[in-house]
Parts: structure tokens; sequence; C-alpha cells
């Protein structure tokens, strides 16, 4: 089994191909950020407020590029000083034009309309400011990896270094 | 190799590819069903009232009350990749610059669940009705009552996305961003829709003459145009409060931190 280690040039090439593999991802990942102009293009649905369409775990693919979002369509937006980022569905649009439309959301799941959870003193979302893509694809279950993942910080370490070992330790 | 490890690898790895093909091959064929789309909405009755969003808002609004007829024939967008369609009346008006593009507001929703959604499918019914080894219980005729039983289930139950609404109340009383909307001229009540998949592409209302292979664009789904009328008299004086529950956040977090 260590017999990659008597051997440093295989050992090395393993490494290397390792270091090849995350790279690899890493460079989708940004490509797909520049392809959709979105700083995150896939996310992971948290908590439920868009029952039925989306659940806990459902992973969710976002498109950014034109900036006249439509009613009906299901945008992911921040909020100023809130960190994890909101699915809900636009259900008014003002202005546009010259200036960026101004939006108001609403979880399907909700009876209110989502001004209450806006920044104080915001009533509507700035299309160009506030939101970082629009949902076009749709997968259910798989994104319940990265929740355990970030749930359970301890779980990326160990997978994160299997993946090392197995790499470095199998051989052609 | 032949080791446990690696064959392990090779079933998860096998699992995967064909879980991801099969997701690719449901989701690209739902394009060969036909979607054939149509609804018609009349305008009932409008009333323009001042409010404010919640009790404690200083803030004062003008609020369009729009109530209206709607017969829509959405069964077409009913297919085995269908979780549940969103259908939805927005009001379009001119917005008050002339360079935007109008504004709009919806003013009804609905959730219509597909009939997979209703009654999901688990393995687990199935084996319900197999005998029980090393018994004599043969649960076979309650097996048959009970699968006549769903047949009739599933007769009885109306086809999802036929859409009857007689004289309804709004479900929202839409304001302006300005806050005023009375005597708005040139509204429209328009229907539109997103169909949500069990996987791949969410779809959104295909307008009339958006034909895309065999899904034809909706036949009709606008009202005529109307104008708002202005306050007077009981509404000029009394106030409605708009009111609303508290929201919940739909969270949703990037894959890669």
């Amino acid at each position: 089994m260590f017999a990659a280690l008597s051997n440093p040039r295989q050992s090395l090439t393993q490494v290397l191909n390792f270091a090849l593999v995350l790279s690899t991802a890493f460079m989708l990942w940004k490509g797909l950020s520049v392809a959709t102009d979105s700083p995150s293009p896939i996310v992971v649905v948290l908590s439920g407020s868009m029952e039925p369409a989306f659940q806990r775990g459902d992973l969710l693919f976002l498109w950014n590029r034109g900036q006249n979002t439509q009613i009906g369509e299901i945008v992911v937006y921040n909020v100023k000083g809130k960190d994890i980022p909101i699915v809900h569905r636009v259900v008014r649009k003002y202005g546009g034009g010259d200036k960026p439309l101004k939006l108001l959301t609403k979880g399907d799941n909700n009876m209110a309309d989502d001004t209450e959870l806006y920044a104080k003193g915001q009533d509507y979302l700035n299309r160009s400011e506030d939101i970082i893509g629009s949902v076009v694809g749709y997968i259910p279950f798989v994104g319940y990896v990265t929740i355990l993942l970030s749930e359970h910080p301890w779980m990326k370490t160990v997978l994160l270094g299997l993946m090392g070992i197995m790499v470095v330790l199998q051989r052609e | 190799m032949h080791s446990s490890l690696v064959r392990v690898q090779n079933v998860f790895g096998y699992f995967t590819t064909v879980a991801f093909c099969t997701a690719i091959f449901v989701a690209l064929s739902v394009l060969v069903t036909p979607q054939h789309p149509s609804a018609s909405i009349q305008l009932r009755n409008v009333q323009v009232v001042k409010g404010r969003p919640h009790y404690y808002s200083p803030k004062k609004e003008e609020y369009a009350h729009i109530k209206f007829d709607l017969d829509a024939d959405l069964s077409s967008l009913f297919n085995w990749n269908t979780k549940q369609v969103f259908v939805w009346i927005t009001a379009t008006y001119p917005s008050s610059s002339p360079t935007a593009p109008p504004s709009q507001a919806i003013i009804w929703d609905s959730i219509i669940n597909s009939y997979s959604q209703l009654h999901p499918y688990t393995p687990f019914d199935a084996w319900k009705d197999l005998p029980i080894v090393g018994t004599n219980k043969v649960p076979a005729k309650k097996s048959k009552s009970a699968s006549k039983k769903k047949v009739a289930e599933a007769e009885a139950e109306p086809t999802p996305g036929l859409v009857r609404l007689k004289n309804s109340k709004p479900k929202y009383q839409i304001t302006d961003v300005t806050g005023k909307l009375a005597s708005q001229a040139n509204v429209t009540l328009e229907l539109g829709w997103n169909v949500q998949p069990w996987v791949g592409a969410l779809t959104w209302t295909a307008k009339e003459g958006q034909d895309f292979g065999r899904w034809k664009g909706i036949r009709g789904g606008k009202s005529e145009a109307f104008d708002l009328p202005a306050l007077k008299g009981k509404s000029a004086t009394q106030e409605t409060v708009i009111q609303k529950g508290t929201p919940k956040p739909a969270e949703a977090k990037p894959v890669v931190p």
C-alpha cells in the first residue's frame, strides 16, 4: 500500500494530480461565475419559505445576465447587514429603463411580502445592487452534501484528507 | 486493484452517472409534450382606497382593490416532470417616468400542485400489499380494493390546471412605488405562470405567439385596458390597514463558501 512512497517521482506525480483536480474544480466554479455574471451561480436552499417549490437541500442554478427581471421570476438577493442570501419570488416591479428596477419579493409559503426582511428603511430591492441571480435550473436533494459539510465543519477536513490520501495512494 | 474500497467507489460512481443521465433525460424529455394553455380574464370591479401598509406605519398610500373573473386551462402544462405550477395575475400600468417600462404588480396568485406532488410515490406502498411470509395473512383482497380506491381517487381528482374564478377578490391590494394609484389610466390584467419541474429548467409564461417547438404560447390571458377610479366619497376619508404577517426568509447559501 505504501509502495508509492518508495518511488518519489510517482508520488510527486500523484500530488500534482490531486492539485490538478482541485484547481480544475476551482476554475470550473469561477468560469461558471463569469458566464452567469453571478458571484455564486449555484446555491443550496436552507429553509422552507418557498415550499413546496424549493425544499431544504435543493440545488438552484442562477443566471444574472440582463437587468430586466420579470414578475414571477425567483431571485436570490442579499440584504445589507445579513450574510445569508434569500431566495424569493418577484411580485412587483417598478421603473426600469435608465434606472435599475425596483422589485418587491415574497416567499410562496409566506402570507406577507418581504418588506420586513429588507434592511431598515428599505422598501424595495434594487435590481443592480441587491440581486445576485435569478433561478433557472433545479436539482433536488443534492445540496444536502454541502449542508452537512457546512454544519459539521470537521467533515470538510475529513473529506478533503480522505480525498488527498486516496489520490496519493492510488496507483495507476 | 480489486480492493473493496475500489468496488465501493465504482458502484457509487456508476450510481451517480446513471442518476445524472436519467435526470438529464427526464429534464429534456418534456419538450415532446405539447402545451397549449389558454385563458380569459375579465375585470369585475375596481376600487381605490387610502391606507397604510401596517398599523404603526405613518405612510399613507393608495391601494387598488381589483375584482376579476378568470377562466384558465393550464392543464397541458402538467407533464411527468411537473412538480407544481405557480399562476398569478398581474396588473400592468404605465410608469410615472415616460422612459421607464410599465410597472407590474401581482394581485392574485396560487400554487397548483401536480398529481405526483399530492400523491408522492413511495416504494413502501407496494410492500404493504405483499403477503407476509411465515403467516397466513394474505392481504390480497385488501390490496385489490386499495388499488381500486386509488384509481377512483385519481379519477375523482379534478384535472390540475383548470382554474375558474367568478368575481374573485384580489389576494393582494396593490400600490405604486409613489404611493399614488388613483385615476391611473390604461391598466391591464394579465395571466402568468411558472412551471416548477422535479428536475431541470424552470419555465415561465409563454406569451401569445411565443411558440417553442410543441409548446404553444397562451391564447388570450389578457383583459381589456381599464382606468382606475379616483378616490371619492367614503373611500377618500376611510382608511384601510393592509394587515400582513411576518415573512420568513428562504435562505440560500452558495455551494462554495
